[in-house]
Protein backbone atom coordinates (compact mmCIF):
# COMPACT_ATOMS: atom_id res chain seq x y z
CA UNK A 1 0.00 0.00 0.00
CA UNK A 2 2.90 1.95 1.01
CA UNK A 3 4.82 1.40 -2.12
CA UNK A 4 1.87 2.29 -4.50
CA UNK A 5 1.30 5.72 -2.42
CA UNK A 6 4.86 6.75 -3.04
CA UNK A 7 4.91 5.94 -6.43
CA UNK A 8 1.62 8.06 -7.13
CA UNK A 9 3.20 10.60 -5.36
CA UNK A 10 6.35 10.44 -7.04
CA UNK A 11 3.91 10.40 -10.66
CA UNK A 12 2.62 13.96 -9.10
CA UNK A 13 5.54 15.81 -8.30
CA UNK A 14 7.15 14.86 -11.76
CA UNK A 15 4.37 15.85 -13.90
CA UNK A 16 3.58 18.88 -12.00
CA UNK A 17 7.47 19.69 -12.20
CA UNK A 18 7.43 18.62 -16.00
CA UNK A 19 4.66 21.05 -16.56
CA UNK A 20 5.92 24.13 -14.92
CA UNK A 21 9.24 23.77 -16.81
CA UNK A 22 7.31 23.16 -20.09
CA UNK A 23 5.12 26.38 -19.12
CA UNK A 24 7.76 28.58 -18.17
CA UNK A 25 10.06 27.77 -21.20
CA UNK A 26 7.38 27.69 -24.51
CA UNK A 27 4.83 30.29 -25.57
CA UNK A 28 1.37 29.12 -25.68
CA UNK A 29 0.24 31.13 -28.29
CA UNK A 30 3.80 31.00 -30.31
CA UNK A 31 2.63 26.57 -30.03
CA UNK A 32 -0.91 27.34 -30.93
CA UNK A 33 0.05 29.98 -34.15
CA UNK A 34 2.27 27.42 -35.60
CA UNK A 35 -0.78 24.82 -35.30
CA UNK A 36 -2.63 26.98 -36.93
CA UNK A 37 -0.57 27.90 -39.65
CA UNK A 38 -0.15 24.12 -40.65
CA UNK A 39 -3.64 23.65 -40.45
CA UNK A 40 -4.36 26.18 -43.00
CA UNK A 41 -1.55 26.01 -45.17
CA UNK A 42 -2.32 22.03 -45.40
CA UNK A 43 -5.86 22.91 -45.81
CA UNK A 44 -5.34 25.48 -48.58
CA UNK A 45 -3.03 24.28 -50.38
CA UNK A 46 -4.90 21.53 -52.17
CA UNK A 47 -7.12 24.37 -53.29
CA UNK A 48 -4.52 26.10 -55.65
CA UNK A 49 -5.10 24.58 -58.94
CA UNK A 50 -2.11 25.79 -60.14
CA UNK A 51 -0.04 24.11 -57.33
CA UNK A 52 -1.25 21.13 -58.44
CA UNK A 53 -1.13 21.01 -62.19
CA UNK A 54 2.15 22.00 -62.31
CA UNK A 55 4.94 22.46 -59.36
CA UNK A 56 6.83 25.00 -60.91
CA UNK A 57 4.85 27.89 -59.34
CA UNK A 58 8.29 30.03 -59.88
CA UNK A 59 6.60 31.22 -62.85
CA UNK A 60 7.12 34.73 -63.91
CA UNK A 61 4.20 36.50 -65.86
CA UNK A 62 3.74 39.76 -66.67
CA UNK A 63 0.69 42.00 -67.36
CA UNK A 64 -3.04 42.34 -66.54
CA UNK A 65 -5.03 38.61 -66.01
CA UNK A 66 -8.09 40.88 -66.22
CA UNK A 67 -7.31 41.51 -70.13
CA UNK A 68 -7.85 39.14 -72.93
CA UNK A 69 -4.58 40.40 -74.44
CA UNK A 70 -2.88 37.96 -71.11
CA UNK A 71 -0.32 35.29 -72.27
CA UNK A 72 -2.00 32.46 -71.05
CA UNK A 73 -5.38 33.47 -73.14
CA UNK A 74 -3.75 33.36 -76.52
CA UNK A 75 -6.25 30.36 -77.57
CA UNK A 76 -8.75 31.01 -75.08
CA UNK A 77 -12.43 31.61 -76.40
CA UNK A 78 -14.93 32.63 -73.85
CA UNK A 79 -15.18 34.60 -70.60
CA UNK A 80 -12.80 35.03 -68.20
CA UNK A 81 -13.02 34.27 -64.76
CA UNK A 82 -10.83 36.45 -63.55
CA UNK A 83 -13.33 39.02 -64.06
CA UNK A 84 -16.14 37.05 -62.70
CA UNK A 85 -14.89 36.23 -59.45
CA UNK A 86 -12.98 33.97 -59.41
CA UNK A 87 -8.87 34.25 -60.71
CA UNK A 88 -6.65 32.92 -63.75
CA UNK A 89 -6.23 29.25 -62.04
CA UNK A 90 -9.55 28.97 -59.69
CA UNK A 91 -13.32 28.98 -60.59
CA UNK A 92 -15.82 31.65 -58.88
CA UNK A 93 -17.32 30.47 -55.82
CA UNK A 94 -20.08 28.09 -56.54
CA UNK A 95 -19.45 26.90 -60.05
CA UNK A 96 -17.32 23.74 -60.58
CA UNK A 97 -14.30 23.37 -62.71
CA UNK A 98 -14.85 20.64 -65.80
CA UNK A 99 -12.19 18.13 -65.42
CA UNK A 100 -12.02 17.69 -69.12
CA UNK A 101 -10.42 20.48 -71.15
CA UNK A 102 -8.23 20.87 -74.09
CA UNK A 103 -4.84 22.10 -73.77
CA UNK A 104 -2.86 24.23 -75.91
CA UNK A 105 0.72 26.58 -76.11
CA UNK A 106 1.10 29.54 -75.44
CA UNK A 107 4.73 31.93 -74.85
CA UNK A 108 5.30 33.27 -71.88
CA UNK A 109 6.87 36.96 -72.83
CA UNK A 110 9.05 37.06 -69.84
CA UNK A 111 11.25 33.99 -70.51
CA UNK A 112 10.13 33.92 -74.19
CA UNK A 113 9.44 29.89 -73.34
CA UNK A 114 6.61 28.06 -74.59
CA UNK A 115 4.18 26.54 -71.62
CA UNK A 116 1.63 24.36 -72.23
CA UNK A 117 -2.16 25.56 -70.68
CA UNK A 118 -5.02 23.89 -70.26
CA UNK A 119 -8.18 26.03 -70.17
CA UNK A 120 -11.06 24.58 -68.21
CA UNK A 121 -14.46 25.45 -67.79
CA UNK A 122 -16.10 26.46 -65.05
CA UNK A 123 -19.73 25.52 -65.20
CA UNK A 124 -23.45 25.13 -63.24
CA UNK A 125 -23.97 28.94 -62.76
CA UNK A 126 -25.22 31.32 -66.15
CA UNK A 127 -22.68 32.81 -68.36
CA UNK A 128 -20.98 35.35 -66.47
CA UNK A 129 -21.27 38.33 -69.10
CA UNK A 130 -17.79 39.79 -68.65
CA UNK A 131 -14.28 40.24 -70.08
CA UNK A 132 -15.61 37.86 -73.55
CA UNK A 133 -12.40 36.59 -75.19
CA UNK A 134 -11.60 35.38 -78.99
CA UNK A 135 -8.46 34.35 -79.22
CA UNK A 136 -7.50 31.41 -81.30
CA UNK A 137 -3.76 30.57 -81.40
CA UNK A 138 -3.21 26.89 -82.76
CA UNK A 139 -6.93 26.48 -82.32
CA UNK A 140 -8.98 24.22 -84.72
CA UNK A 141 -12.46 24.08 -86.66
CA UNK A 142 -14.90 22.43 -84.73
CA UNK A 143 -14.94 18.94 -86.77
CA UNK A 144 -11.35 18.70 -84.72
CA UNK A 145 -13.19 18.58 -81.45
CA UNK A 146 -10.33 18.15 -79.29
CA UNK A 147 -8.59 21.17 -80.76
CA UNK A 148 -11.49 23.95 -80.85
CA UNK A 149 -11.94 26.55 -78.34
CA UNK A 150 -15.51 27.15 -79.45
CA UNK A 151 -16.78 23.86 -77.71
CA UNK A 152 -18.01 24.34 -74.35
CA UNK A 153 -16.04 22.29 -71.96
CA UNK A 154 -18.35 21.78 -69.68
CA UNK A 155 -18.34 17.90 -69.80
CA UNK A 156 -18.33 15.18 -66.44
CA UNK A 157 -19.71 18.03 -64.34
CA UNK A 158 -23.20 18.27 -62.80
CA UNK A 159 -24.16 20.85 -65.19
CA UNK A 160 -23.68 21.37 -68.56
CA UNK A 161 -24.05 25.36 -68.06
CA UNK A 162 -21.29 27.43 -68.93
CA UNK A 163 -19.82 30.50 -66.86
CA UNK A 164 -16.19 31.49 -67.70
CA UNK A 165 -13.13 29.49 -68.03
CA UNK A 166 -9.51 29.46 -66.84
CA UNK A 167 -6.15 28.96 -67.99
CA UNK A 168 -4.28 26.27 -65.63
CA UNK A 169 -0.18 26.49 -66.77
CA UNK A 170 0.29 22.31 -66.41
CA UNK A 171 4.03 22.09 -67.85
CA UNK A 172 6.76 23.51 -70.54
CA UNK A 173 6.33 22.61 -74.27
CA UNK B 1 35.48 27.23 -94.65
CA UNK B 2 32.91 25.11 -96.85
CA UNK B 3 33.25 22.25 -94.65
CA UNK B 4 32.84 24.57 -91.60
CA UNK B 5 29.66 26.25 -93.33
CA UNK B 6 28.50 22.67 -93.90
CA UNK B 7 28.88 21.96 -90.20
CA UNK B 8 27.10 25.23 -89.12
CA UNK B 9 24.17 24.48 -91.38
CA UNK B 10 23.58 20.93 -89.91
CA UNK B 11 23.69 22.02 -86.48
CA UNK B 12 21.08 24.73 -86.98
CA UNK B 13 19.18 21.92 -88.42
CA UNK B 14 19.56 19.49 -86.16
CA UNK B 15 18.95 22.30 -83.47
CA UNK B 16 15.47 23.04 -85.59
CA UNK B 17 14.45 19.69 -85.49
CA UNK B 18 14.51 19.12 -82.17
CA UNK B 19 12.59 22.29 -81.04
CA UNK B 20 10.01 21.41 -83.66
CA UNK B 21 9.87 17.78 -82.32
CA UNK B 22 7.81 17.93 -79.05
CA UNK B 23 9.15 15.04 -76.54
CA UNK B 24 6.50 12.19 -75.50
CA UNK B 25 5.58 13.91 -72.41
CA UNK B 26 4.68 17.12 -73.82
CA UNK B 27 2.58 15.53 -76.83
CA UNK B 28 0.87 13.26 -74.33
CA UNK B 29 -0.16 16.33 -72.07
CA UNK B 30 -1.19 18.45 -75.97
CA UNK B 31 -2.87 15.72 -77.34
CA UNK B 32 -4.40 13.06 -74.77
CA UNK B 33 -4.49 15.11 -71.11
CA UNK B 34 -7.15 17.18 -71.88
CA UNK B 35 -9.50 14.53 -71.24
CA UNK B 36 -7.08 11.60 -70.36
CA UNK B 37 -5.79 14.27 -67.18
CA UNK B 38 -2.16 14.33 -66.43
CA UNK B 39 -2.28 11.64 -64.62
CA UNK B 40 -3.62 9.51 -66.84
CA UNK B 41 -7.09 8.38 -65.09
CA UNK B 42 -9.24 9.84 -67.30
CA UNK B 43 -13.09 10.24 -65.70
CA UNK B 44 -14.54 6.29 -66.56
CA UNK B 45 -16.97 5.46 -67.92
CA UNK B 46 -17.40 8.55 -70.44
CA UNK B 47 -13.55 8.81 -70.64
CA UNK B 48 -11.81 5.62 -70.38
CA UNK B 49 -8.92 5.43 -68.14
CA UNK B 50 -5.37 4.61 -69.48
CA UNK B 51 -4.07 3.40 -66.16
CA UNK B 52 -3.69 -0.55 -66.45
CA UNK B 53 -6.05 -0.91 -69.33
CA UNK B 54 -4.24 -0.49 -71.96
CA UNK B 55 -1.02 -2.59 -70.45
CA UNK B 56 -3.52 -5.61 -70.30
CA UNK B 57 -4.71 -4.46 -74.11
CA UNK B 58 -0.65 -4.41 -75.13
CA UNK B 59 -0.30 -7.88 -74.84
CA UNK B 60 -1.79 -9.25 -78.28
CA UNK B 61 -1.31 -7.90 -81.76
CA UNK B 62 -5.06 -7.23 -81.39
CA UNK B 63 -4.58 -4.84 -79.06
CA UNK B 64 -1.80 -3.02 -79.92
CA UNK B 65 -3.48 -3.00 -83.28
CA UNK B 66 -6.46 -1.34 -81.23
CA UNK B 67 -4.53 1.18 -79.14
CA UNK B 68 -3.09 2.72 -82.06
CA UNK B 69 -6.82 2.63 -83.84
CA UNK B 70 -9.10 4.44 -81.13
CA UNK B 71 -10.02 7.85 -82.40
CA UNK B 72 -8.36 9.64 -79.94
CA UNK B 73 -4.57 8.15 -81.03
CA UNK B 74 -5.24 7.56 -84.49
CA UNK B 75 -6.74 11.38 -85.63
CA UNK B 76 -4.31 12.89 -83.02
CA UNK B 77 -2.19 16.01 -85.16
CA UNK B 78 0.78 13.85 -84.67
CA UNK B 79 3.16 12.04 -86.96
CA UNK B 80 3.31 7.67 -86.83
CA UNK B 81 6.42 8.20 -84.79
CA UNK B 82 5.26 10.35 -82.22
CA UNK B 83 1.90 8.61 -81.90
CA UNK B 84 4.10 5.06 -81.43
CA UNK B 85 6.19 7.34 -78.58
CA UNK B 86 3.15 8.62 -76.81
CA UNK B 87 1.80 5.29 -76.65
CA UNK B 88 4.72 3.80 -75.80
CA UNK B 89 4.88 6.58 -73.18
CA UNK B 90 1.32 5.29 -71.75
CA UNK B 91 1.66 2.04 -71.76
CA UNK B 92 5.35 2.52 -69.86
CA UNK B 93 4.19 5.39 -67.51
CA UNK B 94 0.57 4.30 -66.36
CA UNK B 95 0.52 0.44 -66.51
CA UNK B 96 2.00 -0.16 -63.16
CA UNK B 97 2.65 -4.10 -63.15
CA UNK B 98 0.40 -5.28 -66.00
CA UNK B 99 2.97 -4.95 -68.52
CA UNK B 100 4.44 -7.80 -69.80
CA UNK B 101 8.17 -8.52 -68.70
CA UNK B 102 8.54 -9.37 -72.40
CA UNK B 103 6.86 -6.16 -73.68
CA UNK B 104 8.11 -4.60 -77.37
CA UNK B 105 7.66 -0.90 -77.60
CA UNK B 106 5.27 -0.14 -79.97
CA UNK B 107 7.08 0.61 -83.32
CA UNK B 108 6.12 3.53 -85.84
CA UNK B 109 6.04 0.93 -89.01
CA UNK B 110 3.58 -0.93 -86.46
CA UNK B 111 1.11 2.68 -85.57
CA UNK B 112 1.34 3.68 -89.11
CA UNK B 113 -0.27 0.49 -90.32
CA UNK B 114 -2.79 0.29 -87.81
CA UNK B 115 -3.85 4.05 -87.87
CA UNK B 116 -4.87 3.93 -91.00
CA UNK B 117 -7.62 1.18 -90.86
CA UNK B 118 -10.38 3.27 -89.40
CA UNK B 119 -12.63 1.87 -86.27
CA UNK B 120 -16.08 2.56 -87.47
CA UNK B 121 -17.39 1.71 -84.43
CA UNK B 122 -15.35 2.07 -81.75
CA UNK B 123 -17.66 1.02 -78.32
CA UNK B 124 -18.70 -2.17 -80.13
CA UNK B 125 -14.99 -3.04 -80.74
CA UNK B 126 -13.41 -2.40 -77.41
CA UNK B 127 -16.41 -4.57 -76.08
CA UNK B 128 -15.89 -7.22 -78.03
CA UNK B 129 -11.86 -6.65 -77.36
CA UNK B 130 -12.61 -6.88 -73.52
CA UNK B 131 -14.34 -10.35 -73.58
CA UNK B 132 -10.66 -11.67 -74.62
CA UNK B 133 -9.62 -10.00 -71.31
CA UNK B 134 -12.03 -10.60 -69.06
Amino acid sequence: MKLIEKGLNWLDQTTNKNTRVLAQRSSRRGFLGKVGTALLGASVLPLLPVARAFGAEGLKEIGDPQSCDYWRYCALGGMLCSCCGGSMTSCPPGAEPSPITWVGTCRNPVDDLDYLISYNDCCGKPVCDRCFCHRTERDKPVYFPAKANDILWCFGTESQAYHCTVALVIGKA
Amino acid sequence: MKSLIRLFFAATLFLASATIQANPHVNYLLHCSGCHLPDGRGSPPEVPTLINDPGMLAGTPAGRDYLARVPGASQAPISDLELSEVLNYILLNFSGDVLAKDFVPMTEKEVARSRKNILADPLKYRDKLWEQYQ
